[in-house]
């Protein structure tokens, strides 16, 4: 009988115990849910800067591949990148598309970073080092970094790339001049472009320009501005004269791709705070049924 | 000075020490080799040390981080098995598992220190915080984790030391600790699915679906009980104690219920996503079937076959067959099913594969050490 008062005690402690293990996890899990992450994300508006280009108008000069190394004082600056790495935050792509009529013509494309309005990379980043600013550039804080490369495989757009040379290396990508735009400039590349190709403003209003450019010239333009719908929406935005399947862009859905992740994210403190209870209860029930096996095979 | 240790000793034979002794040489050779090539990608850089490129950023450490920690379920299935479900029958099972797990966590956190760029800067996790990240909650639920499992490893080696007021506490502590623990572990082996959410334009359809973070859940259960399995099965050998069959069969019968349960989930998900047809397409859908079929079909149809289910070599097949299988699963979600950037490629740099081979040797090394010279058993009391 004393035996039985001493099981009980102890289930009792533990029953303590555990609870208070589980209120722990409630308590340490429910800021997820409610406040806001101190990696802040600013899902970008139409209000936001974006940039436009008119493939139409590039000829492949490389003047704004060009003022980005020197701009962001990137090496090599007499090398023409061919990718975009850890030297290069834009290059411009060369591809060979038929036209209409079976003549075989090279497109200039420059990439970048897109500047997602709702961006993947912001949201994987284990330590917050990227975010989204409410004016537009998606930017990287070098001091926050762990080097995981996560948000390498998040961007659907291949943008951000890793420094592989350095014993110490970090990601590097474009952050749209961020600087250049808080003292009121133009990103490096869009001031450099000679043919007008690139254009900076609102991203509502050089949408709006886009679409009026498509309507008055039809046969200049493919019915499509690239950006304005793919993952979500991201502030560069592209015309072209051929389809964007063959300059490859990636065709993407418009559900912004952060969002499946972040919803099974947010259920984080609900599936701590069940499966908690959940084997607590178990462990209650479980155990008085083994005390009463116990009791009984006493008697 | 400890009864069970000699006893052990007893039955091993001369033949037996000797080739255990070569094992241990050989373990200990792989793993200094491995501290070596750890240390050389620290001091060299990931260029120099690893074949990774912006085309293919993680490699075969990250294949096998998502493997181990899969594998290292084997932790939290035994303590709930045994602490929660008041199994107390497959106490003997439960240190030989827990011990894997702390081993196989710690392996992690040593490849992903390898592994990160920035490896002087692991702790800033814990510092900036981003709550919608996946690798965020991994990060902080390995970390913690690994700290329970230290907690319920450590009576093994303070029952061994004769410390007795730790072990008490240890004990007392036992059923939050196992509370907390089944909870990390629920959350980031299911994260770990939630992590290829992010990779739509990646990860083949056949592996990426929103079901992603439950199917991880469950294979890391899979694996668990398999590895429960051949803990045991080994610790038994190594400490020269006579295997109880009602353990494996218990084992067995839940790893397999869980495997079915498994093939269940991913073969709706596929027939609902109008995947099916794709499995018999093109090599992605053999490679999805070979995983699917060796790794969980044939296992569990072995199983149900009473004859190799109670056959000696069955006993060690099924189990085996279901860590390949969810070894292929992880190997096949981080790399070979993730569509690569034009010009890509990657085969993995000798430091890699040293490095690799070296922790897991270490693993193995430690735990044999361990099962051989740790307490092993619950009821054993302190010597002091």
């Amino acid at each position: 009988m004393s035996n039985q008062n001493q099981d009980r005690l102890t289930r009792r402690e533990f029953l303590k115990k555990s609870g208070i293990g589980a209120a722990t996890l409630v308590t340490v899990g429910w800021p997820i849910d409610g406040s806001q992450p101190t990696a802040t994300r600013t899902p970008g508006s139409d209000d936001a800067q974006a940039i436009l280009i008119d493939l139409t108008r590039c000829t492949g000069c490389n003047a704004c591949t060009l003022a980005c190394k020197v701009s962001n004082r990137l090496a090599h600056p007499d090398v023409l990148a061919k990718q975009l790495d850890s030297d290069a935050y834009t290059f411009v792509d060369q591809r060979q598309v038929e036209k209409g009529d079976g003549q075989i013509e090279t497109c200039f494309v420059k990439r970048q970073c897109m500047h997602c309005l709702d961006p993947a990379c912001v949201s994987a980043c284990t330590v917050g080092a990227l975010s989204k600013t409410a004016a537009g550039p998606v930017v990287y804080d070098a001091h926050k970094c762990i080097g995981c490369r996560y948000c390498q495989y998040a961007c659907p757009f291949g943008v951000p790339t890793y420094e592989w040379e350095n014993a110490l290396g970090l990601i590097h990508k474009c952050q749209m001049c961020v600087e250049r735009l808080v003292a009121g400039q133009q990103p490096a590349c869009v001031e450099a472009c000679p043919n007008g190709a690139l254009r900076f403003g609102k991203r509502a209003a050089l949408l709006a320009q886009a679409h009026a450019q498509i309507i008055s010239n039809p046969e200049r333009y493919v019915d499509h501005v690239y950006g304005e719908h793919e993952a979500g929406g991201t502030s560069v935005l592209y015309l072209s004269a051929v389809p964007f399947a063959g300059l490859g862009l990636p065709e993407l859905d418009p559900e912004p791709i952060p969002h499946q992740a972040e919803a099974v994210m947010k259920l984080t403190p609900y599936v701590a705070l069940t499966v908690a209870s959940i084997a607590t209860a178990l462990h209650w029930i479980l155990q008085r049924r083994e005390l009463k096996v116990d009791t009984g095979e006493n008697q | 000075m400890t009864p069970h240790i000699t006893t052990s000793r007893e039955q091993f034979t001369v033949v037996s020490i000797k080739a255990s002794e070569a094992v241990i040489g050989l373990l200990a050779c792989l793993t200094f080799i491995g501290l070596v090539a750890g240390l050389g990608r620290l001091l060299l850089g990931l260029s120099a040390s690893t074949a990774l490129t912006d085309g293919y950023p993680w490699g075969i450490w990250i294949g096998f981080d998502f493997t181990l920690i899969a594998f290292s379920g084997v932790g939290f299935t035994m303590t709930a098995i045994v602490h929660i479900f008041h199994l107390k029958e497959y106490q003997p099972a439960l240190r030989p598992a827990i011990l894997a797990g702390l081993l196989g966590y710690s392996a992690v956190l040593v490849l992903l220190v390898l592994d990160l760029g920035r490896p002087d800067r692991f702790y800033n996790f814990l510092i900036f915080w981003n709550l919608h990240s996946p690798l965020f909650e991994i990060s902080w639920c390995i970390l913690l984790y690994t700290t329970i499992l230290m907690l319920e490893t450590c009576p093994c080696l303070f029952q061994r030391l004769g410390y007795e007021w730790p072990v008490r506490l240890a004990r007392k502590s036992v059923v939050p600790v196992s509370i907390i623990g089944v909870t990390l572990s629920t959350l980031h082996q299911s994260t770990l699915g939630t992590l290829y959410l992010n990779m739509p334009h990646r990860l083949n359809a056949l592996w990426y679906t929103p079901m992603l973070p439950l199917l991880f859940f469950i294979s890391s259960m899979m694996a668990g009980l398999g590895l429960a399995i051949l803990t045991y099965k080994v610790a038994t050998r190594v400490q020269g104690k006579v295997e109880r069959s009602a353990i494996v069969d218990g084992l067995g019968q839940a790893m397999v219920w869980i495997t079915i349960l498994y093939l269940l989930l991913k073969s709706g998900d596929l027939w609902i996503a109008g995947q099916m047809p794709a499995l018999a397409q093109d090599r992605m859908g053999f490679i999805l079937m070979l995983e699917l079929i060796a790794g969980a079909l044939i296992p569990v149809a072995l199983w149900l076959i009473p004859a190799v289910r109670t056959h000696r070599l069955g006993q060690w097949m099924i189990p085996l067959l279901i860590l390949a299988g969810v070894m292929m699963n992880r190997f096949n979600a981080t790399m070979i099913a993730q569509a690569l950037p034009p010009g890509a490629a990657y085969s993995p740099h000798i430091i890699e594969w040293l490095s690799t081979i070296g922790i897991l040797a270490g693993v193995v090394l430690v735990w044999y050490l361990g099962v051989r010279f740790l307490v092993m058993a619950e009821d054993v009391e302190c010597q002091s």
